[in-house]
């Protein structure tokens, strides 16, 4: 472990799943036989969506599908979680989020996650702005933190015909040609034969909506980056670092447009993914992005993000992913969506709400750093027995078929009319 | 040597330097490269262009398009780019005369498909023409003219060439014939492209496959005119007229060798320009001393790049561009 902590995280229940997997899904096996159990006495939730429930149907017709196909009563092992990822086919309705090069990550746990989210088979975002932080690692020898480095450790476990690697660009970034780089590069061409490569559109941040990313580094290092980045003394001068700025660039609707129709007309063997900040316009903006081909659009809510971020963001700028699911309502394309997700009822909920799949952030850090080896692995286990249970007991085995009228919330959620009572068989 | 490619054909690559440039198939090429040279310059002088010398590296080239990655050179300390085209530097340069050409060297690392498009290399010569004051279709009528003078005078003076080579002259009568190169809308060719089966994506280049097929069906050369933005980079100019189509062609050889050359009237006006790069996903600020020109003022202007390897490809009727090359660079390919 790095000493690495997450205090607005359930970080220990998060830790625990790294070590022990599946069986964290339950309470405590010594309780077992001691102890009563039943909802917790004190309301945990968090915000709209931890306070939002999951509301099973006494009718499930799609179960009575699924008993005729089978011959036998379905269980939640019967519940097919792949799907389609922007693109790529996927284990699990997850992908891992992009760290970028904050130094949690660009410490050896980003090349850690890389490897173990290649072995799920779910796809992988890379940070932008590893190249010019950390590099590329091609002429430089060995690959380690670079971008290189965990591409190859994600490609290198990947099964055949599952996940892919969706490599991040923003407006600082245009300057490292990062898109270019990896388009043109011999090492990732097996990943672009075998159309598991994407790029994505860096449009903003969930934690910092309007900023760009914000990193600390040591005064020598600032200097260093400062034709690329603004670099600003903020703290104390004794202290010798420095926050380096990026932009979060200039976007308009038809910015936005002709910049995914550029993805596509640069690179068409390659996938194209927009990220949204959880911006007051982004029901909007996901339509243009779809409109002009994106073949996901990702939303990070409020709530998410791992990297340093001003304390007034974290605390009130950017919308709650509900509203943000809210906002977007259904979806025109692929919507994947984080924040603040690690376990399969949230993650449930956002699908049921309109998402894709959900992305897993800071929940990955912190369980590469409890166990570097298979962590993260253990945790998706985890997740992905509570998603074949939740499904089941909603009487669906498919992800795609999860609706609106799946979830309930005390503080009302739009659900769908129900059909009439004679049209269900 | 030769490579396979994603169809299963066996592409060939050149022989080792010695023997590529022995061959008397590549002295042949580089004479009738030579008169093509000479005749570009004839014209070009006769029209009234003078001849620049463009620079080799610079803080900022060419954005390019289609994916292919410039080259970074370390200069004293700073990031410098190899030129990737002279596009940004011609625009400059018509603040000291109305009418330039520059031949110059190029290198773009294409993505690595390119390898087997038998037309792509990764350091190859532009000729760069620029017009103050003109419009697309005068940046044509140029071009037009060019690629007439450069076939005709080839034809009178490398006929031995071209019979070592095996290229027959009465391939150039339609192209010689006087009758002007025809202009197609980008949208027409994408018209024509799903009418042949073909999945063009509308709002992007006319793909490498797609141009092929319809420079097969072709005589003599022809445009394709009117791109659509998000297709090309940011210098050229957007139609008033019809938003979102740019204000551009590309000049396309027939018998399926494809594109030639691309051009364009150009954006001159410092705020458009600026809108533009964020469209095409350009940071301004790399761009320094270019936009502090446009700011102060540069011409309004149109012009063409000619890739002087494929014209040359064209004319003596070879199979693949790097045969028009003395030290061929296929992408992807470690060459000398």
């Amino acid at each position: 472990m790095t000493g690495l902590r997450a205090g607005t995280f359930p970080e220990a229940a998060v830790r625990e799943r790294a070590r022990t997997g599946t069986a964290a899904a339950f309470p405590d096996l010594a309780d077992y036989g001691h102890a009563l159990f039943g909802a917790p006495a004190a309301d945990p939730a968090a915000d709209e969506l931890d306070a939002a429930r999951l509301v099973p149907p006494v009718f499930v017709p799609e179960r009575l599908e699924k008993l005729i196909d089978l011959a036998r009563e379905p269980l939640p092992t019967d519940v097919d979680l792949t799907t389609d990822i922007g693109g790529f086919a996927s284990a699990l309705p997850v992908y891992l989020s992009a760290f970028g090069s904050t130094q949690v990550a660009s410490a050896d746990l980003g090349q850690a996650a890389s490897g173990q989210a290649g072995a799920l088979g779910v796809p992988m975002v890379v940070g932008e702005n590893v190249v010019p932080v950390n590099g590329y690692g091609r002429l430089t020898g060995g690959a380690g933190r670079s971008l290189l480095g965990r591409i190859r450790a994600y490609a290198d476990a990947a099964p055949d015909g599952l996940g892919g690697v969706v490599v991040q660009q923003s407006t600082e970034d245009a300057d490292a040609e990062v898109w270019n780089l990896v388009y043109s590069d011999p090492s990732a061409r097996p990943l672009l034969d075998s159309g598991r490569l994407g790029f994505e559109l860096k449009v903003g941040q969930g934690a910092k909506p309007g900023l760009g990313g914000m990193t600390v580094v040591d005064a020598a290092e600032g200097g260093r980056l400062s034709e690329q980045f603004a670099v600003e003394p903020v703290f104390d001068p004794a202290s010798g670092r420095v926050l380096r700025c990026a932009s979060p660039g200039t976007f308009t609707e038809e910015i936005l447009r002709q910049q995914v129709r550029l993805m596509r007309n640069n690179f068409p063997r390659a996938r194209v993914w927009v990220k949204l900040p959880p911006g007051r316009d982004v029901a909007a903006a996901a339509a243009v992005a779809w409109e002009a081909g994106a073949d996901a659009v990702t939303v990070d809510g409020a709530e998410g993000g791992s990297g340093w971020a001003p304390t007034a963001f974290l605390a009130g700028v950017g919308l709650p992913l509900a509203e943000c699911l809210r906002r977007i309502g259904a979806p025109a394309g692929c919507l994947l969506v984080s924040g603040r997700v690690w376990e399969g009822l949230r993650a449930v909920k956002c699908l049921a709400l309109g998402a894709r799949a959900t992305g897993l952030g800071r929940a990955a850090l912190i369980a590469v750093d409890e166990d570097p080896r298979a962590g993260l692995v253990r945790l998706v286990e985890c997740l992905a027995l509570e998603l074949r249970m939740l499904v089941s007991a909603l009487g669906k085995y498919r992800v795609p078929a999860l609706s609106p009228d799946d979830v309930w919330s005390p503080r009302g959620w739009a659900v769908p009319e129900r059909a009439p009572l004679g049209a269900v068989r | 040597m030769d490579t396979t490619t994603d169809t299963g054909t066996a592409t060939p690559l050149p022989a080792s330097p010695r023997e590529h440039l022995a061959s008397p198939t590549t002295r042949a090429v580089l004479r009738v490269q030579h008169a093509v040279l000479d005749a570009a310059r004839e014209h070009l002088r006769e029209h009234g262009f003078t001849e620049m010398l463009p620079p080799i590296i610079g803080p900022v080239t060419d954005p390019g398009a289609r994916g292919a990655k410039q080259v970074d050179v370390d200069y004293y300390g700073h990031r410098y780019k190899l030129m990737t085209s002279a596009i940004l530097y011609k625009q400059a340069s018509l603040t000291a005369f109305d009418k330039i050409f520059c031949i110059a060297p190029n290198v773009r690392l294409e993505p690595l498909e390119t390898s087997s498009t038998s037309r792509h290399l990764a350091e190859f010569h532009q000729i760069d023409v620029e017009v103050a004051g003109a419009s697309r279709e005068d940046a044509m009528a140029v071009a037009e003219g060019l690629v007439a003078h450069v076939v005709r005078r080839v034809v009178e003076r490398s006929a031995a060439e071209l019979e070592v080579l095996g290229r027959d002259p009465d391939a150039f009568a339609d192209l010689l014939s006087g009758r002007p190169f025809e202009r197609r809308a980008h949208a027409a060719a994408v018209a024509d492209l799903h009418g042949l089966g073909h999945d063009q994506n509308p709002d992007a280049e006319i793909d490498w496959t797609g141009e092929a097929m319809l420079s097969a069906k072709a005589s003599r050369p022809f445009f394709l005119t009117d791109y659509p933005k998000g297709s090309r980079g940011f210098y050229d100019k957007e139609s008033r007229d019809q938003p979102g189509r740019l204000r551009n062609f590309d000049l396309l050889a027939p018998e399926g060798y494809g594109e030639l050359c691309s051009g364009s009237e150009r954006e001159h006006e410092y705020g458009a320009i600026i809108a533009r790069m964020r469209e095409t996903g350009e940071n301004p600020a790399k761009y320094g001393w270019y936009l502090k020109m446009v700011r102060d003022g540069i011409p309004g202007s149109a012009g063409f790049g000619i890739g002087l390897e494929r014209l040359t490809r064209y004319i003596a009727g070879l199979e693949s561009v790097w045969q028009a090359s003395a030290y061929p660079k296929v992408p992807g390919v470690v060459s000398p």
